[in-house]
């Protein structure tokens, strides 16, 4: 996974995550718009045969007092305690 | 840490069914994708042959040979891995993949009773190969899981009583429903109606006319509540290929977490 | 020819089960219906149900032309 700053300022923040898809990209996406101090989270992904982009790029907005890269890693904790969560649901379970 | 429950309607070793609530659309889509192309198994890259008079060439003996499941143990191996095996079958007799001798006895071929060419007199196959640990995502061989889906939970409420009159229609539906009108079904396929059970659409052949004689009925999609379908090619466990499946996700964060704090 | 040994839609392994599949639907002395070996036999969507019943083995007609 390398990571490449496109854009960065104190409550925005355009990244792109190299190497992933939309597997994870929209579990991340979906963790960022439940995590307090974000007000917006999406993701751009385009097809190889495009021949431009190809890498997807996320772009995130929060509060004021929010910095964005402190809510993106907030964003993937949240995705953590997700999967930590359900992997225990699911060995109880069995 | 989240909270999840987990309700299984069918399982066993290669398939299961089962109900997974809260669970948000974006974080199911993500296991069941992680479930086909992120789950590595072991299947054959290269065949060295050392003979081959059979009626068949050697890159279709190749491809047969990559599409037989080779058990992968979770955990034991490396992406890129690999394990040599080897096949030496004389004719008249059908060469099995059975018949592959692996040189890891953990790495075993699933099914041992795939045909992979018959043999006439005097035809003889001798070869080696090598099989590698590597993801659905780069091939379709190295899928562990086949047929791998999910579906809302659904909910039956009894609208009122269907006219005296209406055509003897079928109500078809297929999946899984939580029971929610005990008090207006009958029991169909051994399910004894019960509020909150659930109730795989199977038991009733899939139609709801069987289970609630006589009722209008109403379906609805019960939210945050999806039900499973997984099935594996026998390289591994279901149970195996979804705790896996979960932790390349996981590890896709941690690794994220870690890439922003340096 | 030989057999497919996955189903080309799912990808489930069906040549496990053809051997026996063409035994008790065709070589047995009295053929079962061919439902309900595959039913048996657990290849229950019908992606794969049909990689066995239309499948024929084509390996004794081409060996004389190796």
């Amino acid at each position: 996974m390398e990571l490449r700053v496109i854009d960065k300022e104190e409550t925005e923040l355009a990244i792109e995550i190299a190497g992933e898809d939309h597997t994870f990209m929209n579990v991340l996406k979906g963790a960022l718009l439940e995590t307090e101090g974000v007000t917006a989270a999406t993701y751009d992904v385009n097809p190889e045969q495009s021949g431009g982009q190809t890498e997807p790029v996320l772009t995130i907005k929060t509060e004021t007092d929010v910095d964005a890269l402190d809510a993106l890693e907030d964003g993937a904790d949240r995705v953590i305690e997700k999967t930590e969560g359900l992997q225990d649901a699911y060995e109880a379970a069995v | 840490m989240e909270d999840y429950e987990v309700q299984f309607v069918d399982r066993s070793e290669r398939s299961a069914r089962f109900v997974v609530r809260p669970i948000t659309p974006a974080f199911a889509n993500g296991i069941r994708r992680a479930m086909i192309a992120d789950v590595p198994t072991f299947s054959i890259d290269t065949v060295r042959f050392i003979e081959n008079s059979s009626v068949m060439f050697d890159e279709q003996i190749g491809l047969r040979l990559g599409l037989v499941p080779l058990t992968t143990p979770p955990g034991e191996f490396e992406r890129g891995d690999e394990v040599t095996l080897s096949l030496d079958v004389e004719g008249p007799e059908t060469a099995y993949s059975g018949d592959l001798v692996s040189s890891d006895e953990l790495v075993q071929p699933a099914d041992e009773n795939i045909p992979i060419i018959d043999l006439k007199e005097e035809q003889r196959l001798e070869l080696e190969a090598d099989a590698v640990l590597d993801v659905g995502k780069e091939h379709a061989k190295h899928q562990g899981g086949v047929a791998v889906s999910y579906r809302h939970l659904q909910a039956v409420e009894v609208v009122g009583d269907a006219g005296e009159f209406d055509d003897e229609e079928p109500e078809i539906l297929r999946g899984v429903i939580e029971e929610q009108a005990a008090d207006a079904a009958v029991e169909t396929g051994g399910y004894e109606p019960e509020n909150g059970q659930l109730v795989p659409t199977e038991a009733f052949e899939h139609d709801l006319t069987n289970r609630y004689p006589g009722k209008d009925v109403e379906v609805t999609d019960i939210d945050g509540a999806f039900v499973f379908d997984v099935e594996t090619d026998g390289s591994f466990s279901v149970d195996e290929l979804v705790v896996e499946a979960i932790g390349t996700i996981e590890d896709r964060a941690t690794e994220l977490k870690e890439s922003i704090q340096l | 020819m030989m057999v497919p040994v996955r189903c080309f839609t799912c990808g489930n392994v069906v040549g496990e089960h053809w051997e026996e599949f063409k035994h008790r639907t065709r070589e047995a002395e009295d053929p079962e219906d061919p439902a309900e070996v595959l039913d048996e036999l657990g290849v229950e969507r019908h992606c794969c149900r049909r990689m066995l019943v239309s499948h024929k083995d084509l390996v004794d007609i081409v060996a004389p032309y190796q």
